[in-house]
């Protein structure tokens, strides 16, 4: 078998199913709008109160670090799921069938996640060229130093995260959607590797620095260190990438990274790393095994297949069809919207240990039990990021399951299942978060009180708009734990659904875009459903 | 011979109708007029396809590709037809869909379940989006169940299910709200040889006061339960009438004879043959000829003869 030429059609495959997807217009959408964010002025990178002059060094090593910080984040939830696509199609087994090895397989998936990433990658290179352009505060163009970092910086990290992707999707207990909570602390970890190396040792940053620097941040910032210093000799060593936040007041010209051999192996050694994560996922891939799946079928109680033409007969002539059906009354079959929220909430709420459940009780509890600052400040967290693999279903379950046939063929399909998904999630948010509604109500916080509320019809519309529109919930996923870090954890005014934090707590919009997110959902799940 | 061959239709006086349904609905109606179906690329996988539809189980047989699944999926309001109409007791399934949706039961060819759920808490889960009263629904899944032999496992997650065992799942859940349009598109795939029969009585049992419709490529499940076929090749319909009337359009021209394996060829270049069987004396040679061939005797024809025929008379038409 000529393996490069089976590698090249495993990968092209894969790509050319991702393509040719609407979900991957999105990806690329958001590296656009990333693109375009940051463009805007509204993604900073900043060193004390200083940034570089937009020239082509500058702006490259801008869309770098934005690309390896966010998209990989998000790249990551994008990726994943290639194994399972071929488990569900059935391919995997045709695949399994072939004298292709496991690590074959895993490195031809890792170089699929790759090109997908990698499109996004030049969709960031083509913004850094429109940014220096349009900016102009430097229109000289040095083609090297614009593209140097990102195809330095932050392909080499898209290629880690391609392969974290597959090692994630063949450990049993990362595939499912714990695995992509887990990865945002993993991203966390990753970018707080090279960050703290670079603040750490400033100017000074080792070898071994630059082999665990995975943003690339801390080779920039030891490169731009000395230019700094010599404008202002009481820099600080402070780096930081703001999200709408201040800007800096002041400017430094930066003429780009001085790349010296050990840099430019270290950026290697990532690609290195990925093919190594990829080669070790190939030891936990069980190469679509039925009895190592999830659901592997217990033995029994299926019978086996009568093959006796004489036996098959006599039994149908000796136990025609006894079992009686009694006619359903004609008032039987109703609008009963009320069933079918019960219905969808036990949907939701099936399936998970039994310590989720203790979880979110004691969440609640918490909620209700601690001081209403710790309350609406820190445990409405935990509390709403708990459920955030329930809400990711909603909308799209019908799609993931394919049970979108039984489902739309039945009576008011939209006007009442849709409904009733959306008043599920609600519930579920409502019931995690409860303990605080009930602080607030105790403290008469009204303002505190339409905050929540908004919040607890906000999360679920965002989840279940996203579900119906992408026919994913991976989407919700990425966006959700990377707003909830950026906007409710750090209680960014504007960005803080959480709305029950005085400072940061804006319903209003939230309420605006809450109806806008229905409203996109309702005429989505209508153009879906044949008759609406 | 093929078990399906071997698995004959329970003779009718077999057929005990135990289904204590709902007495006949007084002039159930399903008419399809000149719908067709056009999909992105300007492919036609149904054009002028016009049929009216009454109480009794249409076999609606045809090979692939032929546009089965596309009929089945406007009829079952999955998919708009691009023209013509559906009625539903005189209302157009454009302007009320829901008239329809609620007397109709649905099993697709493919389709899926939630694997974290059993058996019963799916159906519940359906019969809930259906709109049926919860203690209606809980005596009729009980009766479903036990109709399709999952009364053992209905507490079993979906998720460890065979695919026998789902398709069961499915037909109970088609049967949910006692319909009186039961669409059902290649429904014994995936069962097996017994479970297929009781299938094809329950079909049959459940024919005498609704419109079951039954798209299949299995001319055998076909011969056992329909009251009425309809042909159907490259989205047209090729032929509408009962198993009676296609039999007899070939009754006189079914010849069988035995040859050797070697003058197999010639026999095929030479006749139209509708199946071969090897035994110990030869090749069973079974072919459809207005002039018997030398040392051939006639036999009587079955709805597999019938459809070949039908279908080779079509295209001989198309490409005339």
């Amino acid at each position: 078998m000529k393996w490069p030429r089976v590698l090249w059609h495993l990968v092209k495959a894969d790509f050319l199913t991702r393509v040719r997807r609407t979900s991957f217009f999105l990806t690329l959408g958001f590296a656009v709008l990333l693109g375009y964010e940051t463009f805007a002025g509204h993604v900073v990178m900043q060193l004390d109160d200083y940034r570089g002059i937009y020239n082509s060094a500058w702006v490259g090593a801008l869309m770098a670090v934005v690309t390896s910080s966010f998209l990989t984040l998000v790249g990551f939830y994008i990726v994943k799921g290639s194994i399972l696509r071929d488990e569900t199609t059935r391919v995997g087994q045709i695949l399994a069938a072939t004298p292709m090895t496991k690590s074959f397989y895993t490195v031809a998936k890792f170089l699929g996640n790759f090109a997908v990433l990698a499109a996004m990658v030049l969709v960031m290179c083509a913004a850094a060229l429109a940014m220096q352009m349009i900016r102009a505060e430097d229109r000289t163009l040095h083609l090297w130093s614009l593209l140097s970092p990102l195809l330095l910086y932050a392909l080499p990290a898209m290629a880690f995260v391609a392969a974290l992707a597959v090692l994630f999707e063949t450990l049993p207990i990362l595939r499912s959607g714990m695995g992509n909570v887990i990865w945002f602390f993993v991203w966390i970890a990753l970018l707080s590797g090279g960050v703290s190396a670079a603040i750490d040792h400033g100017a000074g940053v080792r070898t071994s620095d630059y082999f665990r620097d995975f943003t690339g941040i801390s080779t920039m910032m030891s490169q731009m260190r000395g230019p700094l210093l010599q404008v202002d000799p009481h820099f600080h060593n402070d780096f930081s990438l703001n999200i709408g936040g201040n800007h800096p007041h002041h400017q430094f010209l930066w003429s780009g990274v001085r790349w010296n051999a050990v840099q430019v192996v270290a950026r290697f050694a990532w690609f290195a790393y990925a093919f190594a994560t990829a080669l070790l996922a190939s030891l936990f891939f069980h190469r679509f095994d039925p009895a190592r799946e999830h659901f592997a079928r217990k033995q029994t109680p299926e019978r086996a297949p009568v093959l006796e033409l004489n036996a098959a007969k006599q039994l149908v002539q000796s136990d025609p069809w006894s079992s009686r059906l009694t006619p359903l009354p004609p008032a039987a079959v109703q609008n009963r919207f009320f069933s079918v929220v019960v219905a969808e909430l036990r949907l939701m709420l099936q399936g998970h240990p039994k310590w989720w459940y203790i979880v979110a009780a004691g969440l609640f509890i918490a909620c209700l039990a601690s001081p209403l600052p710790a309350s609406r400040e820190g445990i409405i967290l935990a509390a709403w990021i708990w459920p955030m693999l329930i809400w990711s279903q909603m909308g799209s379950r019908e799609a993931r399951y394919a049970t979108g046939s039984l489902i739309f063929s039945a009576p008011h399909a939209l006007q009442r299942q849709l409904p009733a998904v959306w008043v599920a999630g609600v519930l579920v948010t409502l019931a995690t978060g409860g303990g605080l509604a009930i602080r607030l109500l105790i403290a008469r916080d009204l303002h505190g009180l339409a905050g929540f509320a908004v919040a607890t019809l906000f999360i679920p519309s965002l989840a279940l708009a996203l579900g119906v529109l992408t026919g994913s919930g991976k989407f919700f996923e990425a966006l959700y734990i990377a707003w909830w870090y950026t906007g409710a954890a750090h209680h960014l005014r504007g960005m803080d659904f959480t709305g029950t934090f005085a400072a940061s707590s804006t319903p209003a919009p939230f309420l605006i875009l809450t109806t806008v997110l229905l409203a996109a959902c309702w005429t989505r799940r209508r153009t879906q459903l044949a008759y609406a | 011979m093929n078990p399906e061959q071997l698995l004959e239709p329970e003779p009718a006086n077999l057929r005990t109708f135990h289904h204590t349904g709902s007495s006949e609905v007084p002039g159930l109606k399903l008419s399809i007029e000149n719908v067709g179906k056009c999909y992105a690329g300007k492919v036609w996988a149904l054009r002028r396809f016009s049929l009216d539809l009454k109480p009794g189980v249409l076999g609606l047989l045809g090979p692939n590709g032929a546009g089965k699944t596309t009929l089945m999926s406007i009829l079952a309001t999955i998919t708009r037809a691009t023209e013509g109409k559906v009625t539903w007791n005189g209302t157009d399934l454009a302007s009320d869909p829901n008239a329809l949706r609620t007397v109709l039961g649905y099993l697709p060819q493919d389709f899926g379940v939630y694997p974290n759920l059993n058996a019963q808490e799916f159906l519940e889960y359906l019969a809930a989006v259906k709109g049926l009263d919860a203690t209606d629904a809980r005596r009729r899944i009980d009766q479903l169940l036990n109709l399709v032999n999952l009364s053992d496992v209905r507490g079993r997650p979906l998720g460890g299910f065979s695919g026998g065992m789902k398709q069961r799942v499915g037909i109970a859940q088609a049967l949910l709200n006692d319909p009186q349009l039961l669409i059902v598109d290649e429904p014994t795939a995936g069962l097996d040889p017994e479970e297929r029969v009781r299938f094809r009585n329950l079909l049959s049992d459940l024919s005498g006061d609704r419109i079951v419709i039954l798209s299949t490529h299995i001319v055998s499940d076909v011969e056992a339960t329909a009251t009425d076929i309809a042909l159907i090749s490259n989205g047209t319909l090729v032929a509408h009438a009962a198993p009676e009337e296609l039999l007899r359009r070939v009754e006189g021209r079914i010849w069988e004879w035995v040859i050797s394996s070697a003058d197999l060829n010639a026999v095929k270049q030479a006749y139209r043959v509708s199946n071969t069987v090897r035994r110990s004396d030869g090749v069973h040679v079974r072919v459809l000829t207005e002039e018997p061939p030398p040392g051939a005797r006639p036999v009587p024809p079955t709805l597999e003869d019938a459809y070949l025929d039908s279908l080779s008379v079509y295209r001989a038409g198309v490409v005339a």
